[in-house]
């Protein structure tokens, strides 16, 4: 199996008043195309920033981070935000959906941001995910007409629309009850399992770990440890590697 | 496409969604192209009206004068009119190399000269009727006529001697004064009546040298006179017409006043006074109960009361007595105080009194000072330096349609070319005949001032120093037959001169039409071409600014709107730029997300400037639109011009503006342009969002 997403000898640094804080520290790490991958470890051990760089919405200050075997270190601004429309999706601890659109316009906002679609095959495409996070009855609603499991699927709904190699997701159940958040994770993982799309969790979330294929730990910007989980067993991809 | 009608509707959403801040914006944005496309409208109103006003009056649409002119030539100026915008020097040249110019339709030459009218009192005219009564009847057999004269004489010597007892105790020359009233006294005494039977004549001259001085100095009129060839003057200005009498006969000398100057300075004050309270009550509104100074001016004209007083002969003053007892319900037997009481006018009997007055007085007393037909002496100082008098006859009032109660159209009367360089300085044959018998007579030798010093001292004198052999004096004479034959006051007023005979002579400057839609800033150019070809320079000025201090006044206008433009400009410069900052700061993590999910930079400007330019568009259309129908409306009604200034910048009593798609456009688009300029900061800064941020969880 492929890496889809490889990170080596990635450092990145932070000027903080006069001094600099190092959140990752010569950061080696692959995960493989298909993987449910979850990034774990407590607040402020740099798993957010780790995230980012792999969601090619931040930079590495040394190091080289490959997405899709695109080397995005050598990227412009202009590259990377077509990179992350083309290959990439996000879903947000906050859900960071656009107030103002309606359930279907916040869907389809990636696609027209991608163009070349016609307004048929952008319904279509739309229809397609939401029948999959069962959200069909809510097209017209706008965001704060919604509950936050709703609104958490109507992002990842936004994520899964242009058909990305990987989806990222921030604490996705942060901010959602147990019973939610537990049925969140496991649309994400029937998602991955039907559509082989990787995931990649940031979280803290025992469930969510308990779902992974691979569980990366975290602390004080170094990599400690990774390993199978054992919902792994039984189907996800093996092949991920972590270096410290 | 797709993606800008994504960005609109994201961005239309977000105008409502933030509805303050959108109010706010949008109010003032609707104002700011309120205020731009109907001040601009109006402006515009006032400039097309003003134009008409001026172009089809007086000015035409350009005015040419001497090029080495002292002074700028203004035609309107409040006070003034000494400037010294010298001559066109071959007037009929110039016209003739004019004519070849396309674009000009007619020249129309001019000149204009302040002069002073001497009116007479009510006693200057008693006396004169007085003086012509007893000539036409023996002194021992006084007729009726002169009988009722003497006593108007003596009712006027009594109640300037009431009021010479009045001003005695503070009068500087107390003998002076006490001999005053002796003589006024003595009008009405038996010794009077004896002498005026015995001696007419002499008691007449007595009368005139000491007790005619006593009243009220003499009105004193100022009036400008512009002399024209009526002719083209007539047919080419098309707002002139006649209201009283007739235009002066093709060829012969006259004046005609201004119906205007007619009114207010030549009619009898208690009617103009009357007159004006009307029109205050009728147009105005206004109320002798709550306008003080209306009620103030009721005061004043019953005071004035002598006016008429004085100017009723014994017949009619016998008339009136019964008709104002009758009419003020009173037994009073004093004509003066019926009088007085009579013109002290209120609310409820304003009406009444007014009507009384055109039907049973104005019809009793001289109306007019001068009346048409009149010969009146108009008296200027040369370009010489001396006074000299011109008798002319009144053909007739005129206005200019529209600018009736305008008293800078009013300003001007209008006369003959010849007449008005007899005003200037420029004598006429008879009198360069006569001058030149009193030369010859007198053994007088010319000397120029270039061999003055050969002349008077010598020809060895060496020439002063500074003094100029070219230095330029004024010349009475130039152009002028001196060979023609005298002839008498009377055959020049009755002579009647050729179109060359008025154009031959001095002309200071000249109205010069075109023809329709030709353009001015063409004609300019080919007019100063034209003249500089002739041989006679000229200055050539469009309307605007001919018309001095009224030209002006559109600039000022103008330049008010740009100021309050500029300034609410200002202002949504500021707010618009500020909301969007605040905007753009508390949207940074939806701005945020849309970078993170693949919006451009570029895609992040364009929806705010997208949204500023909607709220822009539809306030500002708003704005146009309330305009738009405010200046329809006002179009049909009108706007009532606020004084007699007003009403010439508005061309007529009232001003009908009218609304043009290119101000609409121009509202529209320079506040969309403003909106967009005080967005676009706000709107890079928003661009320069980092999509990390999307990433910080909301607190």
């Amino acid at each position: 199996m492929s890496a889809i997403v490889a990170l080596k000898n990635v450092v990145k640094e932070y000027p903080l008043g006069a001094t600099t804080v190092r959140a990752l520290k010569r950061v080696d790490l692959e995960i493989d195309r298909g993987e449910f991958t979850v990034i774990a470890g407590p607040s402020g051990s740099g798993k957010s920033t780790l995230l980012n760089l792999i969601g090619c919405i931040d930079v590495a200050t040394s190091g080289e981070v490959l997405v899709g075997g695109q080397n995005t270190s050598s990227l412009n601004d202009n590259q990377l935000t077509q990179l992350r429309l083309r290959k990439l999706g996000f879903i947000f601890q906050s859900f960071n959906l656009i107030a103002v659109l309606d359930v279907f316009q916040n869907i389809e906002f990636p696609l027209l941001l991608q163009g070349g679609l016609t307004a048929g095959e952008r319904q279509t495409r739309v229809m397609d995910v939401v029948e999959k996070v069962g959200l069909k009855t809510q097209l017209r609603q706008r965001p704060s007409e919604l509950s936050g499991g709703q609104r958490q699927r109507v992002a990842i709904a936004r994520a899964l629309v242009t058909r990305p190699e990987i989806v990222l997701a921030d604490e996705p159940t942060a901010n959602l009850d147990s019973a939610t958040g537990g049925s969140i994770i496991t649309l994400m993982r029937d998602l991955n399992r039907a559509d082989k799309t990787t995931f990649i969790f940031s979280t803290h979330d025992h469930r969510v770990m308990e779902q992974a294929d691979r569980v990366v730990t975290i602390l004080d910007g170094v990599v400690n440890a990774q390993g199978l989980s054992a919902a792994a067993d039984d189907s996800a991809p093996t092949g991920g590697s972590v270096h410290a | 496409m797709n993606m800008f009608y994504m960005l609109a509707g994201i961005a239309w959403r977000n105008v409502v969604a933030h509805r303050v801040k959108s109010a706010i914006v949008g109010t003032l944005l609707f104002f700011g192209t309120f205020l731009v496309v109907t001040g601009k409208s109006l402006v515009d109103s006032i400039e097309h009206a003003m134009a008409e006003s001026i172009t089809s009056s007086l000015a035409g649409d350009l005015q040419i004068y001497d090029k080495n002119a002292k002074d700028p030539l203004q035609l309107f100026s409040f006070g003034g009119g000494g400037e010294d915008i010298g001559e066109i020097p071959d007037f009929p040249k110039l016209r003739d190399a004019l004519a070849a110019v396309p674009e000009v339709r007619a020249v129309v030459p001019m000149g204009s000269v302040n002069t002073v009218v001497f009116g007479s009192t009510e006693l200057d005219q008693a006396l004169t009727k007085l003086r012509i009564a007893t000539r036409a009847s023996p002194a021992d057999a006084p007729n009726q006529e002169s009988q009722g004269l003497l006593e108007q004489v003596q009712a006027i010597a009594a109640q300037l001697a009431e009021d010479q007892k009045v001003v005695l105790p503070i009068a500087a020359d107390k003998v002076k004064a006490q001999q005053d009233l002796d003589a006024l006294v003595h009008v009405n005494t038996d010794a009077f009546h004896q002498e005026f039977a015995s001696n007419t004549e002499s008691t007449l001259d007595w009368l005139d040298r000491t007790i005619a001085p006593l009243a009220s100095d003499g009105k004193l009129m100022y009036l400008r006179v512009l002399g024209t060839e009526m002719g083209s003057f007539t047919q080419d200005f098309s707002r002139f017409h006649i209201v009283d009498g007739e235009n002066i006969p093709e060829g012969k000398r006259g004046f005609l006043i201004s119906k205007y100057a007619y009114e207010r300075f030549v009619k009898n004050k208690v009617a103009r006074e009357l007159d004006d309270m009307k029109q205050k009550r009728d147009e105005d509104g206004l109320r002798f109960e709550s306008d003080k100074a209306l009620s103030d001016q009721a005061g004043r004209c019953s005071r004035q009361y002598a006016r008429i007083l004085f100017m009723l002969s014994p017949t009619d003053a016998r008339a009136v007595l019964p008709l104002l007892q009758k009419e003020l319900g009173s037994e009073e037997k004093d004509l003066g105080a019926l009088i007085k009481d009579f013109l002290l006018v209120n609310d409820d009997n304003f009406e009444a009194r007014y009507a009384f007055f055109y039907k049973e007085i104005a019809t009793r007393i001289r109306l007019y000072d001068v009346a048409v037909g009149d010969t009146l002496t108009l008296r200027a100082y040369t370009r010489t330096g001396y006074m000299r008098s011109v008798n002319v006859k009144i053909w007739g009032t005129f206005e200019f349609t529209g600018l009736e109660s305008s008293q800078l159209a009013g300003v001007y009367n209008l006369s003959d070319l010849v007449t008005f360089r007899q005003l200037y300085g420029k004598m006429s044959d008879s009198q360069l005949a006569e001058l030149d018998d009193i030369r010859k007579s007198a053994s007088i030798k010319e000397v120029t001032r270039a061999n003055a010093e050969d002349e008077l001292f010598g020809a060895a004198a060496e020439p002063l120093v500074g003094e100029s052999a070219e230095a330029k004096t004024f010349d009475e004479f130039a152009g002028v037959d001196m060979t023609a034959a005298s002839r008498s006051a009377a055959e020049l007023d009755e002579r009647v001169y050729s179109k060359a005979d008025m154009e031959n002579g001095v002309v200071l400057n000249a109205a010069v039409v075109l023809k329709d839609g030709a353009s001015a800033t063409d004609a300019k150019a080919h007019i100063a071409a034209a003249a500089e070809t002739a041989g006679v320079p000229v200055t050539v000025l469009d309307w605007q600014t001919a018309s001095g201090i009224v030209g002006q006044l559109l600039l000022v206008i103008k330049g008010v709107l740009v100021i309050a433009i500029l300034v609410i400009f200002l202002v949504a410069l500021f707010i618009i730029n500020n909301s969007m900052m605040m905007a753009t700061m508390e949207r940074t993590a939806e701005i945020g997300t849309m970078r993170a999910i693949g919006a451009q930079r570029g895609q992040v400007l364009a929806l705010f400037l997208i949204e500023t330019l909607l709220l822009a568009v539809v306030a500002s259309g708003l704005g146009a639109g309330f305009s738009m129908g405010l200046l329809a409306w006002l179009g049909e009604v009108g706007i009532k011009a606020p004084s007699s200034q007003a009403m010439f910048l508005f061309g007529g009593p009232r001003l009908f503006p009218a609304w043009s798609w290119l101000n609409v456009a121009f509202g529209m688009g320079s506040v969309s342009l403003i909106s967009l300029a005080s967005t676009f900061y706000p709107a890079l800064m928003a661009a320069r969002v980092q999509p990390v941020v999307a990433m910080n969880p909301k607190e």
